[in-house]
């Protein structure tokens, strides 16, 4: 696609490792708080703005480890190996934007005067980095709820500011004289130009002048002195083939940089905590380079403003944000050293605070969990939980693994189990029977109904039957409307309808008649 | 954790609510003595004959005394104020009002204390002190005071500018320069959506916040020096500007400067091009011979790579070096003649026309001189008061003249308060968008002075259109696109023909409601308009008090027995005329006509940061607004309306006189001192002239002109030689 054209000059290519050897040699010996013999664990989180589409979004069905990704998963449906999706994550009742941004990395919208969990892992892990954490995010503040805004907190429970410049950020981590030596003399050779200008001056000046000279003389020798300092005692970064990214020309390059910079610095070691948001829980950004000129928050609300054309709008955008996170696995995995991936030895946590984008449920949070992080999880897998579990749960085990001293987070008392492979109670579904029935020119048929897997045609439904070939719905935009194809997604229905043929696939092309058949009808119940 | 970004989470201290610096509306009591406008000036000779071996205090038996100003303070004045005055102003525990009369002793603090001195006057002569329970001054002791008053302070003061000094350039100064210099601007990566608050310039958010100066403006960095923190973001940022401007590709910015260039690397020939450039540009001006010879040394027989690269690195010392980040270092005086202050000789003269051509930019645009400018200067041509005059006039229509609204406006009326009104960015843009667009069109389209008060044209968006519904149906309709939620609108401009209530800066709904309540909003005016300076309230202010049992007082009634408190009467005598006539306007703006009961007093219950005096009562029977109210002048109204006529009428000269005194001393960037009170003055009738010819006072083009044309502007004294 145009837009994905690569203008930046930076770290690019499917190369694999960008970076030399001599860098695991620096991150071994520098690996505090971690397995003696290992590389660090490191903490990453990509948080996706406005809640999801439910019925693109849910896996329905399916076990542990036997189970259908989702339309929406398929960016990332290579990972699966190294994903551990959770289910049934959240709480009851419904959220606002602000509280459920709140809830995605501190437990629940009451935990204000607690560190997010990231800091929590921050100080078990961060402390012999050049950067304990970073907070990263790609737009400006909503100052009408400033909750909106942020997924980090300190120890007080305030906001950390975040970052969303990767030429900053880079030059920040890879260019500062803190750990660059090339920095570091060409900074010296700066402060003895304009040192020598001054001092010429000096010898010309008034007293005006000359004190001001003289103000300027010792902010350049304590510069130099505490350039020599850190030459002393510095950490260096070898100096690779690392280039600095290229302004951004649109919202896709400043992201896919920084994720690249994200995976270096975690590589590289200069930081083990990274939160990076795509956008503030109610973004409105607009995605010109996606063809959409919607607001993302109006097309979130799929259901209040429904049109075809804003449904397809809303598809586009959650695929690219689907895609980031693809694109983030793919560049973890691909630093390797002889202990395996950067991802391996990481844990990364991706998803939302709020479920339904459209009527806000806090049930069935979007999270996912990637990376093996040295052995703390299981991955591989599709965890759904018997009941609702509070992020908290999730947060506090997460807090165990990196062996913070915690009993408790955000209201919650016990660490979910099931995440490293231990024992949990599976969501247990209803049983039902798929069959089919056929003859005539009408069909009558029971299963699950679900969307395609293609998003380019959102407006195409299957019903699956055991043992046989799903059953295709292909209907007028009447019948999606009249029988509320979408709101039944995901659960057991029999449709009877008009019958054809295509491809060797049965395609219902009129529905006469739908029933669910566990009796929930539209708008009964949550989500 | 790496720490930057947006400053909405620990707001910096915002200039805004600094009190501006002492001015008095009485100062025009200064005979006008000096006539000095224009270039060319010729100081009257000093009345005073010399007598510079008497320069120290207290040396009483001095057969001098009789031409000391000090001397003769010591001899009849202080013993006076001692009389009446040092039980509360200098003696005892607690000095009332912050003003510590006997604290003021040499000469240096005498002069400095000019304006306080005119206070004083004014309190003595209007019988507000000493308060009612001390004995008052008889009419000769006041008598002596004036004459006093008259030698030491006004006869004496001769116009005079100040020392040049050099002073660093602000945040906004640096960031418009730099521009100026590479051709663009320094640009955070950040996704702009509606109803986000993005600093996108990579200047503003690295680089600390200014404070205000001494002089309540940014511009004035006096107080604001050089730190280590400073100097790593000023290296960060010029890195940034240097990487961009030489990168490889398309190198657009920097082949205005070389020409095309051919393959990979510049010859060295352009290096040499470039760097010469640069010296010229970020000094401002021509630098001299051996400046260039050692610049140029440092690429001296480079090629390639290796030439770019002790380019990059002699490029950025120039843009560290002092001659760029602080303003007049390299300047001069030229010619300068010595003319007699008070006894004491002082040398002044003209400014280099490079420093001229810097200070006129900066006050216009904020930014260095163009080169157009540069090249007028380099030639000498703007000691041509034509050429000087049409300079003036096109940078007034260039948009950078936008500076003057968007910096000296703002910070005049503290108007980024007005972001705190609303946390909806569109609507809080749209309120202080407002009088901004306002300021501007006085400014660079040259109206009156006064329509700053009374105004027809207003600039409103939809947000802001409910505040004009008599005028609102004439504006061009404003459409959301589909799938808009929320969006900032730029303003359109309005000619006010039906709402009487509305027009000029002060009932502008976001100047309205960033003041809540007739204290604070009276204050502001006070200050910012009528140019008074006020102290804080004496520590042990009592509230308001709230209705007794059986007492059914409004709001207003029981100021009014708040204020027969004479220690408050002092200043609330003042500020409470101005505050009262603007209840008509509720906390949010919205337009309360008199005669309406006063539902503001429960309102504002609920305003919990509302610095006010709060009605803790629960009014049992509303009263109707009372908006009317008697200046301490003598002059009485009944409501806002009222209180405009007599503000662009008999107060006209008070408010002028702000505005002149304002607007020099944010040209100058410095706090105004006593010797400048003659140009104020000078400044003031000239334009006051202007009024008498067209039976309206001078615009804000004239204002301009003449402020650039002063002496404080166009000379300086040179630089006091070091003692090493």
């Amino acid at each position: 696609m145009s837009w994905q054209l690569d203008r930046r000059r930076f770290l690019r290519g499917a190369a694999g490792p960008l970076l030399p050897l001599p860098f695991l040699n620096l991150m071994e010996r520098k690996a505090s708080g971690a397995a003696a013999d290992g590389p660090p664990i490191r903490f990453m989180t990509l948080f996706k703005p406005n809640g999801v589409h439910p019925p693109s979004w849910s896996i329905n069905g399916g076990t542990e480890f036997d189970f259908r990704m989702s339309p929406l998963m398929q960016p990332f449906a290579k990972h699966k190996q190294d994903l551990l999706i959770l289910d049934n994550m959240g709480d009851f009742g419904f959220s606002s934007h602000a509280n459920s941004t709140r809830r995605f990395l501190s437990g629940h919208h009451r935990n204000t005067k607690s560190a997010s969990v990231d800091q929590l892992i921050a100080s078990r892990i961060g402390k012999g980095t050049p950067h304990r954490s970073l907070e990263l995010t790609t737009e400006g503040l909503f100052p009408n709820q400033i909750g909106c805004s942020y997924i980090s907190y300190d120890s007080n429970g305030d906001p950390i500011p975040r970052e969303s410049d990767p030429q900053l950020i880079f030059d920040r981590i890879f260019r500062s004289p803190m750990r660059n030596q090339a920095k570091r003399r060409e900074m010296k050779s700066v402060l003895d130009r304009v040192s020598e200008d001054a001092k010429s001056l000096s010898r010309t000046a008034g007293a005006e002048d000359k004190q001001t000279l003289d103000q300027y003389l010792s902010v350049v020798r304590s510069t130099e002195k505490r350039i020599d300092n850190i030459a002393a005692s510095s950490n260096d970064i070898p100096k690779a083939t690392m280039e600095r990214p290229l302004a951004p020309a649109n919202l896709n390059e400043q992201v896919e940089s920084m994720l690249d910079l994200i995976s270096l610095a975690l590589w590289t070691d200069s930081t083990r905590c990274v939160t990076y948001m795509l956008g503030n829980s109610n973004s409105r950004m607009i995605f010109d380079f996606l063809g959409v000129k919607e607001q993302h928050h109006y097309l979130s609300h799929f259901f209040r403003n429904f049109s075809r054309q804003n449904l397809d709008a809303l598809l586009k955008i959650s695929l690219w944000h689907m895609e980031k996170f693809d694109y983030l696995l793919t560049r973890m995995k691909s630093y390797r050293d002889h202990h395996g991936s950067l991802l391996d030895h990481s844990v990364v946590l991706y998803g939302s605070g709020m479920g339904h984008s459209d009527n806000h449920t806090a049930t069935r949070i979007p999270i996912i969990l990637a990376g093996q992080g040295g052995g703390l999880l299981k991955t591989g897998r599709y965890v759904r939980y018997d009941e609702n579990q509070q992020l908290g749960r999730l947060h506090l085990a997460l807090l165990k693994m990196f062996d913070a001293d915690q009993d408790s987070f955000a209201y919650s008392t016990s660490p979910l189990p099931g995440l490293n492979g231990s024992d949990f109670t599976p969501y247990s579904e209803q049983p039902f029977e798929s069959w089919v029935k056929q003859g005539d020119g009408t069909i009558t048929v029971q299963g699950r109904l679900r969307l395609s897997d293609n998003l380019d045609e959102a407006r195409i439904f299957l019903i699956d039957v055991q043992g046989q070939p799903s059953v295709r719905i292909d209907v007028a935009f009447r019948d999606f409307h009249d029988f509320n194809l979408a709101y039944h997604c995901g659960t057991a229905v029999k449709i009877t309808g008009t019958v054809t043929e295509k491809n060797g696939q049965s395609v219902i092309t009129k529905v006469h008649k739908l029933d669910s058949l566990f009796g929930k009808k539209p708008g009964s119940a949550n989500g | 954790m790496i720490k930057m970004e947006e400053s909405i989470i620990s707001p910096p201290g915002d200039p805004a609510c600094t009190p501006f610096q002492r001015a008095h509306p009485l100062s025009h009591r200064l005979s006008l003595l000096w006539i000095f406008i224009g270039l060319g000036i010729t100081l009257p000779l000093p009345r005073l004959s010399a007598d510079n071996e008497q320069d120290k205090t207290n040396s009483a038996n001095s057969a001098h005394s009789a031409k000391d100003p000090t001397l003769n303070y010591q001899i009849t004045i202080r013993p006076l104020l001692s009389k009446h005055c040092f039980q509360c102003h200098g003696d005892g525990d607690e000095v009332h009002g912050e003003i510590n009369l006997r604290e003021l002793e040499t000469e240096q603090q005498i002069k400095a204390a000019f304006e306080l001195w005119s206070d004083v006057l004014e309190v003595i002569d209007s019988d507000t002190m000493p308060p009612e329970s001390q004995p008052r001054l008889s009419s000769a002791e006041i008598a002596q005071f004036k004459s006093w008053y008259q030698k030491t302070l006004v006869d004496t003061i001769q116009p005079l500018p100040d020392v040049l000094r050099p002073r660093r350039l602000s945040a906004h100064e640096y960031r418009q320069t730099l521009r100026s210099i590479f051709g663009f601007d320094l640009e955070v990566s950040i996704a702009e959506a509606e109803q986000t608050i993005v600093e996108k310039s990579l200047v503003m958010k690295l680089l600390p916040v200014d404070p205000p100066g001494p002089s309540g403006f940014k511009n004035d960095t006096s107080a604001n020096p050089l730190t280590t923190n400073v100097w790593e973001q000023y290296s960060f940022l010029i890195d940034d500007a240097l990487e961009q401007w030489l990168a490889p590709g398309p190198r657009d910015h920097l082949e205005v400067v070389t020409g095309p260039i051919a393959g990979e690397h510049m010859t060295p020939k352009q290096a040499n091009q470039v760097l010469q450039w640069m010296l010229r540009h970020a000094y401002r001006r021509p630098p001299d011979a051996d400046t260039v010879a050692a610049s140029l040394a440092t690429i001296d027989g480079k090629r390639g790579a290796e030439l770019e690269s002790a380019l990059r690195i002699e490029l950025k010392s120039v843009l560290m070096s002092p001659p760029f980040i602080y303003r007049s270092l390299l300047a001069k005086v030229d010619d300068p003649k010595s003319t007699n202050q008070v006894g004491k000789p002082v040398l002044y003269g003209r400014v280099d026309d490079h420093e001229l051509a810097e200070r006129l930019s900066y006050f216009l645009w904020g930014d260095m001189p163009d080169d157009h400018l540069m090249q007028l200067a380099t030639r000498g041509k703007l000691r041509d008061p034509d050429i000087y005059a049409r300079e003036i006039a096109r940078m007034l229509a260039d948009p950078k003249s936008q500076n003057l609204a968007h910096n000296f406006g703002v910070e005049w009326f503290s108007l980024n308060e007005i972001s705190k009104v609303s946390n909806n960015p569109p609507v809080s843009h749209a309120l202080r968008q407002q009088p901004i667009d306002f300021l501007n069109y006085l400014f660079t389209e040259g109206r009156p002075l006064l329509e700053l008060i009374d105004s027809k044209v207003a600039f409103v968006n939809p947000h802001t259109a409910k505040y004009y519904p008599g005028d609102r149906k004439r504006m061009t309709a404003y459409r959301k696109q589909r799938g808009i939620e929320v969006e900032a609108v730029p303003n359109q401009r309005l000619e006010l023909t039906n709402t009487p209530e509305r027009g000029g800066l002060l009932t502008m709904p976001g100047v309205l409601a960033m003041n809540k309540g007739p204290v604070i909003r009276g204050t502001w005016m006070l200050e910012r308009v009528m140019g008074e300076h006020l102290p804080d309230p004496p520590a042990n202010v009592g509230q308001v008090k709230p209705n007794q049992r059986g007492e059914n007082l409004s709001f207003r009634e029981r100021f009014e027995v708040h204020r027969s408190n004479t220690t408050c009467a002092i200043c609330h005598n003042k500020i409470d005329p101005l505050g009262f006539a603007m209840q008509s306007y509720d906390a949010g703006g919205n337009y309360q006509p008199a005669g309406s009961t006063n539902s503001n007093g429960s309102k504002k219950r609920k305003q919990k940061d509302s610095k006010q005096p709060q009605d803790q009562n629960t009014p049992t029977a509303l009263k109707p607004l009372d908006t009317s109210g008697q200046l301490p002048s003598g002059e009485s109204f009944e409501d806002y309306r009222g209180l405009q006529r007599i503000l662009v009428k008999s107060q006209r000269r008070t408010v002028i006189e702000n505005i002149v005194k304002r607007i020099l001393s944010y040209a100058l960037a410095r706090e105004l001192r006593v010797n400048d009170m003659p140009t104020v003055d000078a400044i003031c009738s000239e334009l006051d002239r202007h009024g008498n010819l067209k039976q309206q006072e001078g615009t804000y083009h004239d204002l301009i002109h003449l402020v650039a044309n002063s002496l404080p502007f166009t000379h300086a004294q040179p630089q006091h030689i070091k003692h090493n």
